[in-house]
């Protein structure tokens, strides 16, 4: 990480200050003798690896204590350190990780498109999106990645009494982005920011049951009793779960409960008239329902308005049946009292009455959701917004904060800083990372103090800090590390660097040391063709030239034709190429060498003796070669190390070869300088003796002489 | 889903997210009408277990898997093949550690029935980096990184297994593919490949060492596969974008189907590892007549790159998928060759049906 990490006002990462009581876990390490040493160390993933060093017992000391033998001297453990956030496991974050890469990267390059043709253009936007249709589209795509409400399995004939469909449970992680595109990056429905609220709880209301009652909670319970009640409308729940789904405006579900009462059976329709007249009106009274707002999904209640003016024309005509219906004198004549006291309760939650609302909601959001719908349908600006939530929170004050509200709290009061915070304590640096381009498209201030270079952060905005904070978690994991450089490129300052280091860690094709690493371990293991071609690959001379003495001993003494087999793989992959192989490219000719010797000993004379020369010249030419091999080879030509007795001297039938010499006069000069060569450097201190008999040297020069004559008497 | 225009026809894709790693998978065609299976190498990196497991799909909507069976390995799985006989669905599995397992499965339904396994130190040194069932899925080639090609043979309730060579560590193999009962190709570092004769005891019978490698480019085969109808002609798949194909009777000249080769004009798709190759079967039965015992057939490939494309002796490549990360190993349904599956790198399948 850039920068220093010291006190909490210039910390990199933002941390809250209120940190909880520290839990403590105890460590099974099972370890007699007193610790040491102890060391820890960050693991793959968010493991953490403890090792226990225990005392160095003293064997040798005259006080060793008995039970020395059996002391073990260290241990490790591995503490694995499950994340904070219980709702998406490891595998599911990855998974969002992974999917968040395109639009993250789409996003980054239109946004470099953009500067670029905005410099070019200088303003002239002839052709010209709007960059928050762009980050709309981002935002989708990431929601989408978040999961899409699934319903479960129900059962195929559906039954009439289910109000509340059984959905899977979304995530907070959802609800909150959604909170965040719907405040900075949905331009279009800025005007209509209440009613988009009305649809966010209606989807998250579920997730503020955990800490306590909520409408959908109450729905849940009356879903249950729904199927066993007989006449539901005796019931006071019936009229409370209705109420309370109007008030947070849920009117399908307000208008299938209505539909439920008991006056709708065909046998109770003929004394219960007034009655069933009065639910029906109710019912399509709330299924018009005059909303501000662009459209509604199919299936949704509710007339839509565009304009603030028909909108309110609409309104004033709404509230006026709703007067009527109030006033009217069937009330009288409805004689089920719970039926008539329900209904008129229903009324007044739609006449906006502060207390019938208050007595119906549960949570301070949903107080605060009906306001917007029956008290305050023109709401508009954060600041008003901002008020009228606090107003519903000191009336229906809650003992603990939930991560969404203090998030949207964070949104109406307006303070970037807050909102960011937030996002970042609740839900973890994926989250900062990608919602700070909705924070940047929502409004110019934020964008600057987002992209503002500081000092405190060792010169890099918070933009960017984040991205790194992210990167970093990423390329901690095995799976995700190779992510991590899409994020590091979009960071200006810090980026490069943090991802040369990144790369330094991998093993890449170019990192010559990890080559060479993975070469020398192959060759300890006994992969000598693996070894051979790593340590190719890191272009390793050094190493390579001692293989190649190693190899060739072995080489020289196995030889067989059996063994051949096992080379010739080996001496292929070496290549005949002078490239990379260091010393090794003289086994390669050896070989041919040695295939054509060893068809002389066959038998196949004429050509294969004369290939057998000139692969004997060529390796004496080559000056790769390196000079302990000169004898062996010339031996080797001579007698070969694998033939039996009855078989010596095949290069003296080489070189006495019946129908004429196969050396001629300089290629026999050549050799034997060679030797005369190798005979002064017998003479070297460091001179390695060849394992031949001491009669080599002597047996060659004589086989030599005597083709020398042959050849001169030839030309 | 999704539906992308091809230049023959659609494209149908699902994608399906897996919370695992997949190391390897593979089509199983068992009888049932109805339902398919995938066999998924998986690998968990958060608890280190590995485990094969067989996925049902149902065959009007592919993107409705459900577990079948399953079964713990212990070490991570680095080859996969299945047998090809639909009366006698048998799943290979070589791991890492070098142990060899069988799992006979059930012919409709593919639940596992039993298990084999070779997990002697003598078998292989070190992780098993190839292996290959026979047709008949009575005999499994495997070959190691230690340089050891061994033949196994699978009985009813016994396995027992065969050295067919040792190079000692001298060579180094990295795949498997049998050409005939008798014959069998593998592949290995150098963009080498060995043919090999089990009635020829001693060694490969044929050897071939790419040589267009440049310096410190790395070259090493990491798949091949021979077509049942031209066992003379091996497909391998490698290093830097690198396919091609070496035909035995003209063993001088490989033939270049992609790659980045000083020299030669080929479009490669890609210039990554490619991970796996295999002879694309699916065409119409038309243009098989057209194509000359000479030419190479059309072969699917899979890259660190993330393509997954088609390549035609002489044509341009024609791309079926382009991800943002890896495509790590694909499989052609033998039965129904318009059906794809491959793994991806960031734990999802991919399901494609082309038509």
């Amino acid at each position: 990480m850039p920068g220093r990490m010291s006190d909490p006002s210039d910390s990199l990462v933002p941390f809250s200050p209120d940190v909880r009581d520290p839990v403590v876990y105890s460590l099974h390490h099972d370890l007699k003798a007193p610790i040491s040493r102890l060391s820890i160390s960050w693991s793959k993933g968010n493991c953490l690896r403890v090792s226990f060093f225990g005392k160095k017992s003293s064997n040798s000391s005259a006080e060793g204590s008995g039970n020395s033998n059996d002391q073990i001297g260290g241990k490790v453990v591995e503490v694995k350190l499950s994340s904070e956030d219980g709702e998406i496991d490891e595998a599911q974050k990855r998974r969002i990780a992974y999917g968040s890469v395109s639009p993250f990267a789409l996003l980054q390059s239109r946004k470099n498109s953009m500067s670029l043709l905005s410099k070019m253009s200088m303003g002239s936007s002839t052709y010209h999106v709007e960059w928050w249709e762009h980050v709309m589209e981002y935002s989708k795509d990431i929601n989408l990645l978040l999961g899409s409400p699934k319903p479960l399995p129900s059962p195929v004939i559906e039954d009439p009494k289910t109000v509340l469909k059984a959905m899977e449970k979304p995530t907070c992680l959802k609800a909150a982005w959604e909170l965040m595109e719907i405040f900075y990056a949905d331009k279009q429905s800025q005007a209509w920011l209440p009613e988009s609220l009305v649809d966010w709880l209606a989807d998250y209301d579920n997730l503020l049951s955990e800490t306590g009652t909520t409408v959908y909670s109450k729905l849940v319970d009356l879903q249950k009793e729904l199927v066993t009640l007989q006449a539901v409308e005796d019931n006071p729940k019936y009229w409370e779960g209705i109420s309370s789904a109007l008030a947070v405006g849920w009117l399908e579900i307000v208008v299938k409960l209505l539909r439920l009462h008991g006056s709708y059976q065909l046998d109770q329709l003929g004394n219960r008239e007034t009655e069933n007249g009065l639910v029906e009106a109710v019912a399509v009274l709330i299924s018009k329902m005059p909303r501000i707002r662009t459209e509604l999904a199919v299936g949704r209640l509710g007339e839509c308005y565009k304009t603030k003016p028909d909108f309110v024309k609409a309104w004033e005509k709404w509230r006026g049946q709703i007067t009527k219906l109030e006033c009217s004198a069937f009330w009288v004549q409805c004689d089920h009292r719970q039926t008539r006291e329900g209904l008129k309760n229903v009324l007044q939650i739609m006449l906006g009455n502060t207390n019938s609302l208050n007595t119906v909601t549960s949570h301070w959001i949903e107080l605060y959701i009906s306001h917007f719908l029956y008290v305050r349908p023109f709401t508009m600006g954060l600041e008003s917004m901002y008020s009228l939530a606090q107003k519903c929170m000191q009336l229906k004050p809650t003992s603990s904060t939930h991560r969404l509200m203090g998030l949207l709290l964070g949104i109406l009061g307006e303070n970037t800083e807050v909102v960011l915070a937030e996002c970042s304590r609740s839900f973890g640096p994926w989250m900062v990372a990608h919602a700070v381009e909705l924070l940047t498209a929502g409004s110019k201030q934020a964008e600057i103090l987002l992209h503002e270079e500081r000092y405190n952060l060792g010169g890099i905005s918070i933009e960017e800090l984040h991205r790194l904070v992210y990167a970093q978690i990423l390329s901690s994991h095995a799976l995700t590390w190779q992510i991590a450089p899409i994020y590091l490129t979009s960071c200006t300052k810090q980026g490069m660097g943090l991802l040369e280091i990144l790369l330094y860690k991998q093993p890449i094709q170019h990192n010559h040391l990890l080559l060479k690493i993975a070469g020398i371990h192959h060759w300890k293991h006994g992969k000598k063709g693996s070894g051979i071609f790593w340590l190719q690959q890191a272009q390793d001379e050094v190493r390579l030239n001692r293989i190649a003495q190693q190899l060739f001993d072995f080489v020289g003494k196995s030889i067989s034709d059996e063994s051949f087999k096992q080379w010739e793989g080996l001496i292929e992959l070496l290549g005949s190429e002078a490239r990379t192989v260091g010393g090794l490219e003289f086994l390669h000719k050896y070989r041919d060498f040695k295939k054509s010797l060893q068809q002389v000993q066959d038998g196949h004379i004429t050509d294969a003796a004369r290939q057998a020369v000139e692969s004997l010249i060529l390796l004496m030419k080559n000056p790769s070669t390196p000079q302990r091999f000169w004898l062996p080879l010339l031996h080797d030509s001579r007698t070969g190390p694998g033939i039996e007795a009855e078989k010596r001297g095949s290069l003296v039938k080489l070189l006495n070869w019946s129908e004429h010499p196969l050396l001629n006069i300089s290629q026999t000069n050549l050799l034997l300088n060679k030797l005369q060569e190798l005979s002064m450097a017998k003479l070297h201190p460091d001179f390695i003796e060849a394992d031949l008999p001491p009669h080599a040297l002597n047996s060659v020069r004589l086989a030599l002489a005597t083709n020398l004559g042959r050849a001169f008497l030839e030309e | 889903m999704a539906m992308v225009a091809e230049g023959v026809g659609t494209l149908q894709i699902h994608r399906i997210s897996q919370p695992k790693y997949i190391d390897a998978l593979r089509w199983l065609s068992p009888l049932s009408a109805f339902e398919r299976f995938a066999v998924l190498a998986l690998h968990d990196s958060d608890s280190d277990v590995s485990s094969i497991e067989i996925q049902a799909l149902n065959r009007s909507n592919p993107s409705n898997l459900h577990l079948q069976s399953s079964w713990a390995s212990p070490a991570r799985i680095s080859t996969l093949r299945v047998s090809q006989i639909p009366q006698k669905p048998l799943v290979a599995a070589s791991t890492y550690m070098g142990s060899l397992h069988f799992l006979f499965t059930d012919p409709v339904d593919a639940s596992l029935e039993s298990e084999l396994s070779l997990a002697e130190k003598s078998f292989h040194a070190g992780p098993i980096s190839g292996i290959d069932l026979q047709g008949t899925g009575s005999e499994c080639v495997s070959v190691g990184e230690d340089g050891r090609v061994n033949l196994v043979t699978i009985g009813d309730s016994k396995l027992n297994y065969r050295r067919v060579f040792d190079s000692h560590g001298l060579v180094s193999y990295t795949a498997a593919k049998w050409a005939s009962p008798a014959e069998f190709a593998t592949g290995g570092l150098g963009f080498s490949l060995q043919y090999w004769d089990q009635r020829k005891p001693g060694g490969a019978v044929s050897q071939f060492k790419g040589n267009w490698g440049r310096g410190n480019m790395s070259e090493i085969v990491h798949s091949i596969d021979i077509h049942p109808s031209r066992k003379h002609i091996l497909l391998a798949g490698g290093s830097s974008g690198t396919v091609f194909a070496w035909d035995l009777r003209w063993q001088k000249q490989p033939v270049l189907l992609s790659g980045i080769v000083p020299g030669e004009t080929v479009v490669s798709p890609s210039e990554s590892e490619v991970w796996e190759v295999q002879f694309d079967c699916y065409m119409q039965s038309a243009t098989i007549g057209n194509i000359s015992s000479g030419q190479i057939l059309p072969v699917m490939m899979c890259s660190e790159d993330g393509i997954l494309a088609v390549i035609k002796q002489g044509e341009q490549p024609m791309e079926i998928l382009a991800e943002p990360c890896a495509i790590n190993s694909f499989d052609i349904d033998k039965q129904n060759p318009s059906d794809l599956l491959c793994s991806l790198e960031w734990e999802s399948i991919v399901i494609l049906s082309r038509q």
